[in-house]
């Protein structure tokens, strides 16, 4: 990234309060979702600040990334409506700032129990003896399927148009992918 | 029971503990064979593991630096992170799935029954199915498949609901929750799976059959098993008649040992098996052990993968239950009409929310890719696996500019779609969405191959010395007691996922090694 000197403050390198609460913002706009609380996107922004803490080079360039967005915005980019804000970020998508938040957000944002809840997955589950015993197989608006192969059905393992050669004997098996059936000596002499 | 044998003494050496190797380590030492067994990773075990996705990630999967190059979407997303496997005793058994369904008769002769394929290097396996017959029942009944040999199926669960049904009415008759070696009631000596939906995550309840619940603890109990985990072997040795005579690894401190062998078995899942070998040359194998035929890397198979994810507007919570107990074998028939050879199944899959965040459209981001997240509950997922071509240049190589911790050169993977592998997977994502459109499904999201599950081909079986790399006992052509014990020895992959496949080779070839010293031969 290159900032034109004319504006000083891109080259501040220190993360501000402020700069956390863009970068809230950020998240929320890039992963909106709207059953999710402040929570996760708080800790989120800052595990992405801690990581960002841990290599002077990732501060440097989310420091600016996130002043920049201001430019852009022609004022703060807080005050940006939901669409407007998502446009800013597009113009910044191929950034390593915003690669960066992005990454992190993806591997963090939904690692997150308060996240889960909202989407209803339930966690881990050993403990509490699994699902066997509850609800593993409670979707009813959809008729039970049958859980065996159907007796009998035998698949045709080369459709009858493909050519094959001569020294080939099509066989088929009695249980898909599985079983050996009646027929399944090999076309192949089996080699000495 | 752990026997410990002398580092003098020329032994059998196994190196790796997964699929191949622990079976080879249980079927040997069964036969009162002693080995020895180098595993990379730590020895994990079912209470170790925890019911989280990334937290089971990063305390099992091989997360040494790989890199990746070539035009699949890998290289971009996940550069450094080429396969998905697993660092452990046990391998990637402890992570897997479990569906496992036969090769057909036909994928063992790709080159005579599909024909000349532009660009492909297909080659016929050296073997067929009528002798790999027996060893499928076999593996079939250790690693307790269900649907066959009196196993009972799976019950339905709710992905498996919406698969089901969407199978049905889109015409397709051959599905059912199997073959998978997951218990549907005990068996083995293990429980009956509770379905807590954390298969990938090692299984805490044992249901699951991997190597670490079967095969090692049945060879420790021979007093036979010299297992040393956090062993890494780095370079197989040989002396001037040109036979495999030591391994040498580095132990937790990075100290470098010796292990004397007698026979060693490699069996690093197919990125760390060729590494191994062009790490091993020397002056008299100036281009890595036993790769006199430049096989060696080359011919590097992933299956042609593929999800999609469909979005409902009702519950379905695909998270409850067995991951993959979900199988469709109509498509894989061999039927060039649709515009591809070879064929594929479609099995259900489900991933939490922060692995479906990471996986599901990596790069992605904006209100498209949220409301992929909150579709959560209401969303059924399947996998597509076919049968990936053969491409010499599709290849492991050691990518001498970068090193890992230990200053070794670490594998590239390089990878392009073979246009076939492209034509079926478009054709297994537009047959996933008539599927889950018929039931309903308001969208369809179309995800791309994850990291590589499935490794094959690296180190690959001919007849001909000059076609690969082993005989068809996984025996090296140019290195008499050398041999390969897992997937790598892959001539072509089929539509089946590998490790039934990978587990009967093993049973066969230690058949093998163990009337060859009875008869000293080896
Ligand atoms: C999420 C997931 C789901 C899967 N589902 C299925 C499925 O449903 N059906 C199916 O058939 N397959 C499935 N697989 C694939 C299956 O796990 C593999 O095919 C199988 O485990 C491969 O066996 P292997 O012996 O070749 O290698 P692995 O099982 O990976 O074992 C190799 C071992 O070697 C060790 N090692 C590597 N290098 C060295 C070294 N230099 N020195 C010492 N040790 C070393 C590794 O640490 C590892 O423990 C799945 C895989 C994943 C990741």
């Amino acid at each position: 990234m290159v900032f034109p000197a004319k504006y000083p403050s891109l080259n501040a390198t220190e993360l501000t309060d402020e700069a956390r609460s863009v970068l809230i913002r950020v998240i929320r706009v890039a992963f909106p979702h709207e059953s999710f609380p402040d929570g996760p996107y708080e800790r989120t922004a800052d595990k992405i600040l801690d990581e960002a803490q841990e290599s002077t080079w990732f501060r440097v360039q989310l420091t600016q990334g996130l002043l920049s967005l201001g430019q852009l915005a022609g004022g703060d980019f807080r005050d940006l409506p939901d669409e407007q804000a998502l446009r800013v970020l597009r113009r910044v998508e191929s950034t390593d700032f915003f690669g960066f938040i992005r990454r992190t957000t993806v591997l963090n944002l939904y690692d997150d129990e308060e996240v889960w809840e909202t989407l209803g997955y339930e966690g881990p589950s050993f403990d509490k003896g699994g699902y066997v015993h509850r609800g593993f197989d409670d979707l009813d608006w959809l008729p039970e399927p049958r859980i065996d192969y159907l007796p009998g059905e035998v698949l045709e393992e080369i459709a009858p148009g493909a050519p094959v050669p001569t020294s080939w004997t099509i066989t088929t098996q009695a249980v898909p992918g599985n079983q050996p059936g009646a027929t399944s000596a090999q076309g192949r002499e089996a080699r000495k | 029971m752990m026997a410990s044998q002398d580092q003098n003494e020329e032994t059998v050496v196994i190196i790796g503990s997964g699929a191949g190797g622990g079976t080879l380590a249980y079927e040997l030492t069964a036969k009162g064979i002693p080995v020895v067994v180098l595993e990379a990773g730590p020895y994990l075990r079912n209470e170790d593991y925890v019911n989280n996705e990334w937290e089971a990630f990063n305390q099992m999967a091989w997360l040494d630096p790989r890199t990746t190059s070539g035009s699949w979407r890998i290289a971009r997303d996940f550069p450094n992170l080429p396969a998905w496997i697993v660092k452990a005793v046990g391998g990637t058994t402890t992570h897997w799935s479990g569906a496992t369904p036969r090769f057909k008769a036909h994928e063992f002769a790709t080159r005579s029954v599909y024909g000349r394929v532009e660009g492909a290097n297909l080659l016929d396996w050296p073997l067929t199915l009528a002798e790999l017959e027996p060893y499928y029942d076999r593996a079939e009944r250790a690693m307790g498949s269900t649907h066959v040999h009196g196993r009972p199926p799976l019950p339905a669960n709710n992905n498996y609901k919406v698969f089901a049904a969407g199978a049905e009415r889109i015409g397709y008759k051959h599905y059912a929750t199997g073959p998978y070696a997951t218990n549907a009631e005990e068996y083995d000596g293990r429980p009956a799976s509770i379905q807590d939906g954390f298969n990938f995550q090692g299984d805490k309840n044992r249901s699951k059959w991997s190597t670490l619940v079967r095969e090692i603890p049945r060879a420790e109990s021979t007093g036979l098993l010299d297992l040393r985990p956090l062993s890494q072997a780095v370079q197989i040795t040989h002396d001037s008649s040109g036979r495999a005579d030591a391994v040498l690894y580095l132990d937790e401190n990075g100290t470098l040992h010796r292990q004397a062998a007698r026979v060693v078995i490699v069996a690093c899942n197919a990125i760390e098996t060729p590494r191994l070998l062009l790490l091993s040359a020397t002056a008299a194998f100036p281009d890595g052990l036993a790769n006199s035929s430049g096989q060696v890397g080359r011919n590097y198979m992933r299956h042609t993968t593929g999800s999609v994810y469909a979005a409902f507007d009702k519950p379905v919570r695909m998270y409850r239950g067995e991951t993959m107990a979900g199988v469709i074998a109509d498509e894989s028939r061999h039927d060039p009409d649709r515009g591809f050879v070879g064929g594929y199944f479609l099995e259900t899959l489900s991933l939490g929310p922060a692995f479906l965040a990471a996986f599901v459209d990596p790069g992605s981001w904006g209100p498209d890719y949220t409301r992929l997240l909150d579709a959560y509950a209401q969303t059924a997922g399947l996998w597509i696996v076919g049968e990936d071509m053969p491409q010499e240049s599709n290849r492991v190589t050691l990518n001498t500019t970068v090193k890992d911790e230990n200053g070794l050169p670490v594998p590239n993977v390089h990878f392009d779609d073979h246009p076939n592998d492209a034509a079926m997977r478009e054709h297994a994502y537009a047959q996933a969405e008539l599927l889950y459109e018929a039931v309903g499904a308001l969208s369809a999201h179309r995800t791309p191959p994850y990291p590589s599950t499935h490794n094959l081909g690296t180190a690959r079986m001919s007849e001909r010395p000059e076609d690969g790399v082993v005989d068809r006992w996984g025996r090296a052509h140019d290195v008499p007691n050398l041999f390969i014990g897992d997937g790598s020895v892959f001539t072509t992959g089929a539509a089946a996922n590998p490790t039934l496949t990978i587990v009967a080779l093993a049973i066969r070839q230690a058949e093998r090694i163990a009337d060859q010293l009875r008869t000293r031969e080896l």
